[in-house]
């Protein structure tokens, strides 16, 4: 009994402060524009001269407090499993919940009512939003309103949780899960697919075929949208291998694509530096530089482990950007001004700059790079980074030379940073010291981390999260970063281990099938005492 | 008798004001059994440090078939032939069994990362025979079948093993074991034991074991040398150790050698 009154105070009071946080940032509108959205209700007539948007809030309030319900009354490990106790925890989640909402929404409408401008505090609470938040009902209407509201759907939620076994539901769900995918994958047509490797390829071929047709279809602030995501798939498919596979946390990445980006743009633009090279003949140039960096860069730090690696790269990373700005080098660089028209590449003869062209040129990189890390990482030399994460004395003693490895991993890291340097430089005909603060190593990182370290999956969902999330985000304008920062820290609570984890390759199965547990008879037993 | 596999001269080891291993002199004999063991302490780990290249002697010398190991990095030292397992249990613990036991092989295998890339004809034959060997060794340690699963996942005593079979593929002359049976019960003791014995007889591998269990330590060495304080008190076979009034005394205090 305590324990369901204190689970459903807990779950109430996280609720409170969930809901709350939301609906001051906004989150709660954009909800509600999305359900809108998709029940395509703008224009709905509604009795009790309720708004669409109220509707579509209250829809949303719905579900949350059926999650604050349900939250409240999770059954504890060893204990019975009763209607009673997962309704009064639900009803108590609730009413803790609905009176905290209900407050907001009287306190807020007693301000309104008094004629307080809200917005010079939280720029979302226009009068339209908090009317629409307390349903078009006076201020302590509305406070009771959401008080039974709460309750109510709090109850609903215990219930729910009961009904579907608490917890376990989850278990049951993955279950129906894996017999839906075991239907889906018995069915003919797929079956067909699966074991005719011709058709396997073609299907490939049409899915990648579609995707090169993406970029013709969508407009031109998607493609250069995809275009950004792009580069950071590269930049992260590089920061994946020296973070994800060798484990050396280098925060000092945007080094590496400064590099990349500035020697095409030196090369190929006609100030500072009057060369005007062919785009293609500075690609390699800027890849091996890159590399060449990542070396340099290595040496030093080779015998540093850890955060200590961390901030010496670190170090690195804002020298770089000191000296892009440097008024020395204002001759060499083009200082802070940066380097304008960066030339573009060329194909028979004549140059192409539109962004749909540059999706491609990174599609085509991107496709590169991942089959170039697909065939390290399962290699010797893949081995020895992820022993060398897993733990470098030991790969040492099992005669990996570490030194060289880190090194190895450092170059072609960054040699895929500068491949997408390059192509950024080129794509904004532009390149400047802003392009490379320390902000896009971090975000790189977060990518590599969000998607799933190690993973090549991961890297790509995690730099679709990143980059390509932030655009849809663009309705909560303001509280863009809040929200999605927030989004962030929820899903490294719900899945750690990122996205898409990765997953180990099925070596022995594959090659051995009905392969026993038990040791090998061996000839020679006999010889031992 | 017959050839010297692992021979220290004089070997000194100081952190700082403590000498952690003081004047050593060993001769491990070509595919014997050979122990070390002493009280908690007593420089036993350091000692293999030493030989192993993660600590530099401060004076003496370690040589392996008459070459000195003195000053090679570790992974010099593994490639020589001298493998080792820990004490703690070390695996690559989020790779698969067969990873481990892969990462083993390094040396032997020479595929370079632009190969790599190239996926070139000899790589993929490496590989191929690589994955063979591995699986060999799998099924040699009794874990068969268990290849795919992650290390971390594995059952204490099968991590044991794999970390012997990952030792294995370097191939090795001679093998380190540090407490090859701490944590094992009875049966598992006696299973290891005999594994160990199996190691030397049919792979004609030199052992040197640091083990703290008497049963295991008298039952499978045919040398042995104690420690305490980082010298060594006493060395030959388990008859003589057992009845050494200075192990005795190393052991259980001065006491005891007089009450008895």
């Amino acid at each position: 009994m305590k324990h369901h009154l204190r689970n459903g105070l807990n779950a109430g009071i996280v609720f409170t402060v969930v809901t709350i946080f939301l609906f001051l940032v906004g989150f709660t509108n954009t909800i509600a524009d999305i359900i809108g959205a998709i029940l395509r209700n703008e224009s709905a007539s509604l009795p009790l001269g309720m708004t669409p948007e109220m509707l579509n809030l209250l829809i949303f309030f719905f579900f949350i407090g059926i999650w604050a319900g349900a939250s409240g009354a999770k059954k504890a490990p060893g204990e019975k499993d009763s209607w009673t106790g997962a309704l009064l925890a639900g009803g108590l989640a609730g009413l803790i919940h609905g009176l905290f909402v209900g407050l907001l929404g009287w306190l807020l409408g007693s301000l309104a009512v008094a004629g307080v401008r809200m917005t010079v505090y939280f720029a979302q609470l226009l009068p339209v939003v908090i009317r629409t938040f307390l349903i078009g009902l006076a201020p302590l209407q509305g406070a009771i309103f959401y008080l039974v509201f709460f309750f109510l759907t709090g109850i609903l939620g215990g219930a729910v949780a009961r009904g579907l076994g608490r917890g376990a539901w989850r278990h049951s769900f993955s279950l129906w899960l894996r017999a839906q995918w075991q239907k889906v994958t018995n069915w003919g047509l797929v079956k067909f697919f699966k074991t005719n490797k011709i058709a396997r390829y073609i299907l490939f071929g049409v899915i990648i075929l579609l995707f090169f047709l993406l970029p013709l279809v969508v407009g031109q602030y998607w493609n250069y949208t995809l275009g950004t995501v792009g580069i950071y798939v590269l930049l992260g498919l590089g920061l994946n291998i020296v973070v994800g596979l060798a484990g050396l946390l280098d925060l000092g990445y945007v080094a590496f694509f400064a590099i990349g980006g500035y020697t095409v743009a030196l090369l190929t633009a006609p100030s500072p530096q009057h060369l005007m090279w062919n785009f293609w003949v500075t690609v390699p140039i800027a890849i091996i530089l890159a590399a060449f960096a990542g070396v340099v860069l290595g040496v030093p730090v080779l015998r540093l482990r850890g955060d200590y690696l961390a901030i010496v790269t670190l170090g690195f990373g804002q020298i770089i950007a000191v000296l892009l700005k440097s008024d020395e080098l204002t001759e060499f660089t083009g200082g802070p001004k940066g380097v304008t028209a960066v030339g573009a590449p060329t194909l028979f003869g004549h140059s192409f700059n539109d962004p749909v062209a540059f999706v491609y040129l990174t599609l085509l990189a991107v496709i590169l790079v991942i089959v170039v890390t697909i065939r390290l990482r399962s290699s010797r030399v893949g081995r020895a980074w992820e022993a060398m994460r897993e733990d470098e004395t030991v790969a040492r003693a099992m005669g990996i030379n570490t030194l060289s490895h880190k090194l190895l991993a450092f170059a072609i890291g960054a040699a895929f940073a500068g491949l997408g340097g390059v192509i950024f430089a080129s794509r904004n005909q532009f390149t400047g010291p802003e392009d490379y603060n320390l902000m896009v190593s971090f975000n790189v990182l977060a990518s590599v981390i969000v998607g799933g370290m190690g993973s090549l999956p991961g890297v790509v969902g995690g730099a679709f999260t990143l980059k390509g999330l932030p655009e849809v985000l663009r309705e909560l304008e303001n509280y863009r970063v809040l929200a999605f920062g927030a989004l962030l820290v929820v899903m490294m609570l719900i899945r750690p281990a990122g996205l898409i984890p990765t997953s180990r390759r099925k070596m022995e199965t594959g090659k051995t099938p009905g392969q026993d547990a038990g040791p090998e008879p061996d000839p020679q037993k006999g010889k031992t005492p | 008798m017959n050839t010297i596999a692992l021979e220290t001269n004089n070997l000194t080891k100081r952190f700082g004001g403590l000498v952690a291993v003081s004047n050593v002199d060993l001769q491990i004999p070509e595919q014997s059994i050979f122990s070390v063991i002493g009280p908690n302490g007593a420089g036993k780990t350091t000692f293999y440090n030493c030989i192993t290249g993660f600590y530099t002697p401060e004076e003496g010398d370690v040589t392996f078939y008459n070459k000195s190991l003195v000053g090679l990095t570790p992974d010099r030292i593994a490639q020589m032939g001298i493998a080792r397992t820990y004490q703690n249990i070390r695996l690559f613990a989020n790779m698969t069994a067969l990873e481990n036991i892969l990462v083993g092989q390094h040396h032997l295998l020479k595929t370079s990362w632009i190969e790599a890339i190239l996926q070139t004809p000899r790589m993929r034959k490496e590989e191929i025979s690589a994955l063979e060997e591995a699986m060999r060794l799998l099924r040699f340690v009794g874990l068969g079948g268990m290849g795919d699963q992650v290390a971390r996942n594995l059952p204490y005593g099968a991590q044991r093993r794999l970390e012997v079979a990952r030792a294995l593929a370097l191939k090795p002359k001679l093998l380190l074991l540090d407490e090859p049976t701490a944590g094992m019960n009875p049966n598992e003791t006696v299973d290891m034991m005999r594994f160990i014995q199996r190691l030397r007889d049919e792979l004609g591998i030199t052992i040197l074991l640091i083990e703290h269990d008497m049963r295991v330590v008298m039952g499978i060495s045919e040398q042995i040398a104690v420690l305490d304080y980082g010298i060594k008190i006493a060395e030959g076979t388990p008859r003589e150790i057992q009845g050494n009034t200075q192990v005795i005394e190393a052991y259980l205090g001065r006491g005891a050698t007089t009450a008895a």
